[in-house]
Formats: structure tokens, sequence, C-alpha cells
């Protein structure tokens, strides 16, 4: 039994696979036809496709008949427009005749029929693809625009009317992704405006029968837009000319009300509350009027503490042979002090560094008139000099040779309320730093009297006054060892000798030198210089009228004075002699300051209303 | 009006373009041919692109009507038919390639014949359908647009001395004459075959004025 199963077997794998070959011929399949189409009406071509073959060669034929005809006619051309196609030549063709074509599949075992397709060659015309593309940038007033321009395909019959051709373009950018399509009509040119600038842009054109298909798109044109300003920026233009015609309007205004603005914005700094103090008086110069009005009968104040003023003592050895500046008008309304005592520890120095000596001497208050006070100006910051605040100071001698002006220094602390008491004791003394120098009248002005943060107000001194309206003056000279450098001075950061007319000694301690003791009687001198040696050079000042011991009145609070003697005109020659020769003031002077008295420094800086300009 | 025109026969051209004359004056806007005053003038290529729009449009109904039908009326339908189909105005001699049409479209009257015979008859025709009937009844006023303006084409190429008073050249009233067909077949034609011949011929008298207008005023479009 195996065996006869294996040979079935065996046999029939033998047999099969020619029994197989045998069935895998077969009639062709159907095949079918797939499109016919005409590029100008004129000529068509149809094309099929093959169904299966049945594994033998297999032979494709066409054809067709006419309507209203039984004549069945084979295909004339099949190899012009490829495999698997049928071309339809011009005498072929009539138009307005329905085809009725059929493809015929033949091979050795049998046929094979495709379904019939009725065509009328008028509804199958597919032209080609319009030819000469062109796309060129034209200039409008509105910016640059793309004009394309084509011709039809060379098939088509277009001039004698036989085919009537609409066309369609798309445009689109580059790197854009979508198709921007507009229908053309009938006409050969486009335009197509609102480009981006510097863009690339490509254009295709295709066309179609007024029945019929769509032809292929024709090969992309590429063309690049030239860089130009849109119109929306010179609406941007606009609008920014007009935002600016708009705020030169409202500039007018402000300007307009200038001082209204200014007084919203910026409200202006209150000023210095001195009682009394009448700023439009004095701005007609009339400043004893001002001064009288400033004198207040409760000075000094006693309880204010003015921590940021110093108090200068200055010990002040006068020397007769002075020179005074020429100028010096009221040199002869200078009133002298003189001292009470002619001697002490220090005698003949001046020496401000002892608290002793407040107590001592009489501190000399310079009383000036106040029609010295008349040039501010001169205060203005004139490069490395130190501007003589008033007239006064013409009177003093000129500057030192080592010093680039005189400064006055006002009282750091001035207090309106300080009214003169009939206590002649006034004094005020310039405490002298510690190092300094041994000079003769060698004083020097330790940094602490003067402030640092505030500007000295120079020219604010029409502004000070003592109780008595009156201002007292001295100069102090700076040792060249303290190294001391007046902030007040911006200029003279290291002024060997600074000539300072330091208007009220401040106390040591507190910033003001409000208090005065009242106990000492003093005169009033005026520092008119400072010679090589440091030495002060004083001249004393008359009152006028007013209590010269009233300003005393107003050291007597300060603790400390400012002791300077004054010598006869014999010591007077001690100090060098002045650079100009301003003699002729000296004797009086000399005289005047034979009563030197301390100097008392009060007052205060007043920075309003103006800062200084140095 | 069908039925007026039915009932008159096609002896000669001239009473005919009157009777259409006639009607497009009454129902129309007047066009002036002469200049006339109060009417409007147009030129001859303005009128050829009047006429060709009619055409089109005369075109693109007839051929949503036979797709239409085919599509709701005709599936039911053998289509074995088809292959016979004889359109009425196949006796009408007409260019079927483009230089036939060429040598043709410079004779008028063949155009005319043409023209009248695809317009008129269709309206002629009796519609055994009902769906036919109602389909037909919106040619009728594109057909009367269409024969309107094609009544003032060889009247102002008349006066313009293109065309001579007289129209020769027709061809046999017989011929015309849907009555006188000794086919036969007219009567019997389908509403299908009658859907598809007026489609037919709607294009071929677009095409024809395309060409009658690209040689006679090839200004624009040509």
């Amino acid at each position: 039994m195996m065996w006869r199963d294996v040979g079935v077997t065996l046999i029939l794998s033998l047999i099969l696979p020619v029994v197989a070959q045998g069935a895998r011929h077969t009639p062709p399949g159907k095949p079918k036809l797939t499109s016919c189409r005409s590029p100008d009406k004129e000529t068509f071509t149809c094309w099929w496709e093959a169904g299966s073959d049945g594994g033998r060669p297999t032979t494709y034929s066409l054809f067709y008949h006419k309507e209203n005809s039984e004549t069945v006619y084979e295909c004339p051309d099949y190899h012009t427009a490829g495999a698997n196609s049928c071309f339809f030549s011009k005498n072929e063709t009539s138009i307005w005749v329905n085809y009725n074509i059929t493809v015929v599949a033949t091979n050795a075992l049998g046929n094979n029929f495709s379904d019939p397709v009725d065509v009328d060659v008028v509804y199958i015309v597919q032209p080609h693809t319009p030819e000469n593309v062109t796309v060129g940038v034209l200039e409008d007033e509105d910016g640059p625009f793309l004009r394309v321009s084509w011709e039809p395909p060379s098939k088509a019959d277009t001039r004698s009317g036989w085919i009537t051709l609409i066309y369609e373009l798309r445009v689109k950018l580059e790197e854009a992704e979508e198709w921007e399509e507009h229908r053309a009509g009938q006409q050969k040119m486009f335009n197509i405006f609102s480009l981006h600038s510097g863009g690339v842009y490509m254009v295709q054109v295709r066309c179609k029968p007024d029945h019929g298909f769509w032809s292929e798109w024709s090969t992309a044109s590429y063309v690049i837009v030239p860089d130009y300003i849109p119109r929306e920026r010179s609406m941007w233009i606009l609008i920014a000319v007009f935002s600016a015609f708009i705020f030169l309007i409202l500039t007018w205004i402000i300007t307009l009300n200038r001082s209204s603005v200014k007084h919203c914005l910026l409200p202006p700094v209150p000023g210095p509350k001195i009682k009394g103090f009448d700023q439009q008086l004095l701005k007609k110069g009339k400043p004893e009027e001002v001064f009288n009005s400033l004198v207040v009968q409760s000075f000094p104040p006693r309880s204010t503490d003015y921590e940021d003023l110093l108090v200068e003592y200055l010990e002040v050895y006068v020397n007769e042979k002075q020179e005074l500046m020429p100028e010096g008008k009221d040199l002869q309304d200078v009133g002298c002090l003189k001292s009470k005592s002619q001697s002490d520890n220090d005698s003949g120095r001046g020496s401000c560094d002892s608290h002793t000596l407040l107590m001592e001497k009489c501190g000399g208050v310079e009383s000036k008139d106040e029609s010295s006070y008349e040039e501010p100006e001169l205060l203005q910051g004139q490069a490395g000099s130190w501007e003589r605040l008033e007239r006064g100071d013409s009177q003093v001698v000129d500057t030192p040779d080592s010093s680039d002006g005189r400064v006055k220094t006002w009282p750091l602390v001035f207090s309106p309320s300080i009214h003169g008491s009939s206590d002649n004791h006034h004094y005020g003394t310039l405490e002298m730093p510690k190092q300094h120098s041994t000079s003769e009248i060698t004083y020097s002005v330790p940094d602490h009297l003067f402030p640092t943060s505030t500007s000295f107000p120079h020219h604010h001194h029409p502004e000070y006054r003592d109780s008595l309206g009156e201002y007292s003056e001295y100069r102090c000279s700076r040792s060249p060892s303290t190294g001391v450098a007046y902030h007040w001075e911006a200029r003279h950061p290291t002024q060997a000798h600074s000539n300072f007319n330091i208007r009220n000694l401040e106390r040591q301690k507190e910033a003001t030198g409000l208090g005065l003791p009242p106990s000492r009687s003093m005169e009033y001198v005026e520092v008119q210089k400072v010679n090589q040696e440091n030495q002060l050079v004083l001249k004393p000042l008359s009152s006028h009228g007013r209590g010269p011991f009233q300003r005393q009145r107003e050291m007597a609070e300060a603790g400390q004075y400012c002791n300077y003697r004054e010598k006869e005109g014999a010591e007077a020659e001690r100090y060098p002699t002045q650079q100009q020769g301003k003699t002729t003031k000296d004797g009086p002077v000399a005289t005047q300051l034979q009563e030197s008295t301390c100097l008392t420094t009060s007052g205060y800086v007043d920075t309003a209303p103006t800062m200084p300009t140095f | 009006t069908s039925q007026s025109l039915s009932s008159v026969s096609v002896v000669s051209l001239h009473p005919l373009l009157l009777l259409f004359l006639c009607m497009c004056q009454a129902s129309a806007a007047p066009i002036c041919v002469h200049g006339q005053a109060g009417c409007h003038f147009l030129s001859l290529a303005d009128l050829f692109d009047r006429v060709i729009q009619h055409s089109a449009r005369m075109h693109s109904i007839s051929s949503d009507l036979h797709s239409e039908f085919e599509q709701y009326v005709l599936p039911s339908r053998n289509h074995i038919g088809r292959i016979n189909r004889h359109c009425h105005t196949a006796t009408i001699l007409t260019p079927n390639g483009k230089e036939n049409a060429q040598r043709l479209a410079v004779s008028l009257t063949t155009l005319f014949n043409q023209l009248l015979f695809t317009i008129v008859l269709p309206l002629s025709a009796s519609c055994s359908n009902l769906v036919c009937s109602l389909m037909v009844l919106p040619l009728s006023a594109s057909c009367s647009n269409l024969v309107c303006s094609l009544m003032v084409l060889p009247l102002s190429m008349q006066h313009l001395g293109m065309i001579s008073n007289s129209l020769s050249g027709l061809s046999s009233p017989e011929a015309l004459d849907p009555s006188s067909d000794t086919s036969g077949e007219s009567q019997a034609m389908s509403d299908h075959d009658l859907l598809y011949c007026f489609r037919r011929d709607s294009n071929k008298v677009q095409n024809y004025l395309k060409i009658l207008k690209c040689r006679i005023v090839p200004e624009n479009g040509c």
C-alpha cells in the first residue's frame, strides 16, 4: 500500500507542473480604454490598458465606427502616441460626430473585447500648456507689481476662433505652501500686486477650452521682487509727522503756562525762614533795611543745635601795617574793635585752638556795611580764585601770594533769631586745629569749620545777617600743615592759604555758633588777609550805629571765641608786608585793630535760594 | 409661440426673419442697426460678442439638461438605441471640421439655416415626455434671446455692406420643413436624442459664430 501511495504522489508531482503549465495559457484578459484626448480639436489619441495576457503573447487592436454608420474601421496609427495607444489623424477625425471605439486583445487562445466607449472629439479637448510664460517686475506709484504674460499652446488654433481658451495662473512665494490662483479669462496677460518686498515668487499658467479639460501647469517661472518701502510705511511716516505736530502744540501750550507747570512739577524749595527777612527789599538794593528787619530780639536761640556747623575760633594778631585794598571805601566805615584785653596767655599770637581763649578773649566781630554786600556776583565761579564776597573784601589786602584769593566764609551757622543783646561780650573764636602752625598769626581753620556738604554761601551773604544786621568777616588762613580742604570752596581743596571770611565762629561742638557769651565786649575785626606765614591780618571794623557788641552777643553763647590780639602798629610790623602796598588805610586800620577782638562765627549756611556756583 | 411657429412653413427666409424680428422688437430692448435716434447702438464687434454670449448660455443650458436627463431619466433606459441616433439637423450640411467650417462659415446662409433649424425645430417638435416638455421651456427663453440677437446680426452686416440684400444659397425649403421629412424618424426622436442633438447643435452655433467673429472683427479674443 505504501508503495502505491508513493508512486501516485511521484506521478502527480511530475504531471502537475506540466498540467499547470498548460493551464496558464488562457485567452487574454479584458482590456480597458483609459482615456481619449485631443490637444487641438483636430486630432485625438486614445489609450488603453491591457488585462492579463493569459500567458501568451497578446496583440491589441482598436476598432471604431462613427455614429449612424456601420462601417468599422481600425486604428490607423498605433505608434505615434506610444504603446497601447491609437492616434487619429486629421483626416480621420470628425468633429461633432460620435465615435464608438472598442479595443480587442488577441492571443493564441482567444480574444477579448473591451467595453465600447462613445467619444465626441469636441468634449475631450485638453490643450498643451501655455507657452512663453514671462514674468516681469514693473513699477507703479504704489510699488512694484508683477506682470505675467504668456502665449497659447502652439497646437491650439485660437486665431481663427476654432478653439477658445481661458487661462488660469497661480502665484506663491518660494517658501510659501499655498498657491494663490487667479482666473485670467481669455486675456494673455495678468498683473499681480501687493508683493512682498525682496521676495522670490513662482508663477505657473494653464489653460482650458470652453468645453474641455484643463491643461497641465506650465513650468514655474521665478522672479525676484526688489526692495521697496511699502505703502504702509509711508502711512506710519504720516502718523509720526502728525504726532510730532501734536507734540509741538503741546510743548507750545506748556511753554505758555511755563510758570504754572513749573510750579506743579518742581515745587519751589522753601527758602530760608528768616523771620522778618524781606528778599524783595534786598533786591532793591537797600541792605540796610533788610538787615534791620532781621533784627530779632530773641537771638540767640539757645536751644537750637547746629551740629554740622563748626565754631571756629581765631586768635588774631593784628598788624597795623596791613595793606588794605584801595577800594576800601568802606574802610572808613569799618569799625575797629578794640580788644579788651591786650594780652593773654597767647600773647601776640592768634591761637585759636584753645577753648579758654574764648572766655578770655573777646571776639572781634567784624561787621560790615550792608553796602558791602552788594557784590555777590564776585563770588561766582572764577576758577581758582576766591571771590570777594563783598565790597568790603576789597578792602582786604590782596591775596597772599599763596592763596588764590580771599574767601569769605559766612558764618556757617547763622541764626536769624540771633539778636543783639546789650552784652558786648561776644566773641567768636576759631577753634584751631590741634596742629595749627605756630606762626605768629597762624591759625588754621579746621575743616570742620566748614561743612563739607554745604556750599558756602558766598553769594548768600546778603542774606546773612546777624542780629545786628551786620556781618562779620574774618579771614582765616589755613595753615598748610593742616591740609584741610575747605569743601565749600570746591576749587581749592588743597589751598595752602585760604582766606576766609568767617562770619561767625562756630561752636566747637555745636554746629551753630548761635550762642555767644554775652559777657564779653568785643570789637569787630575783619580779617583781611593771611600772609605767607599763615598770619592773619586783621583790621577792625567799625560798626555803623549798630551795636558792635551785638555781634558779640551772638558769640556769647558760643563756647569758644577766637581771640586775636590787636597789636599796635609795632606788632603789625611783624607781619610780612603785603604784596601791594595799601598803606593808606593801614593806619586807621591799625588803630582800629588795636581793639581787635575775637571774631565770632555764627551763622549758618543758607543754600537757598540758589546753589552756590563755585 | 411654438404652435404658431410650427404651423408656418419655412418657404423663404425673409418672412421668417421678419416674423422673428417682429417678435424681438416686441419683447427685447430695441437695438438699432441704422443708428436711429432713441435707441442704443452697438458696434459690430459688440453685436458679435452679445450673440456669442447668448449661444454660450444656450449651450450650457442644453448640456445641463442632457446630463441631468442621462443621470435621472436614462439609467433605466436601454443604451443600444444610441448608436442609431439621428439628429433632425443631420440633413443640413454643416462643416464637421475646421477647414470646412472656415470655408463655409463665410456663407451666412448656411449659418442661418443651421441656426433656425436648431432653434425652431426643437420648439416645434412634440415632447412626448413630460420631463422633456418641462425642460424645453427654459430653452425657449434663451432661444428667443439668441434668435433676436441673431436677427440683428445680418441686418447690421447688410448695413455695413458685407452681405447682399438677398440671401442666396438657401437650402431647399422642403429640407427645412420638418413635416416633409421623409425619414419619418423625427417624430420618433426620443426626448433624450432631442436633448442630445440640441446640445450638439448649440455647440456648433457657438463655434460658427466665433469663427465668423474672428474673421470679420478679429480685434480681441482671436
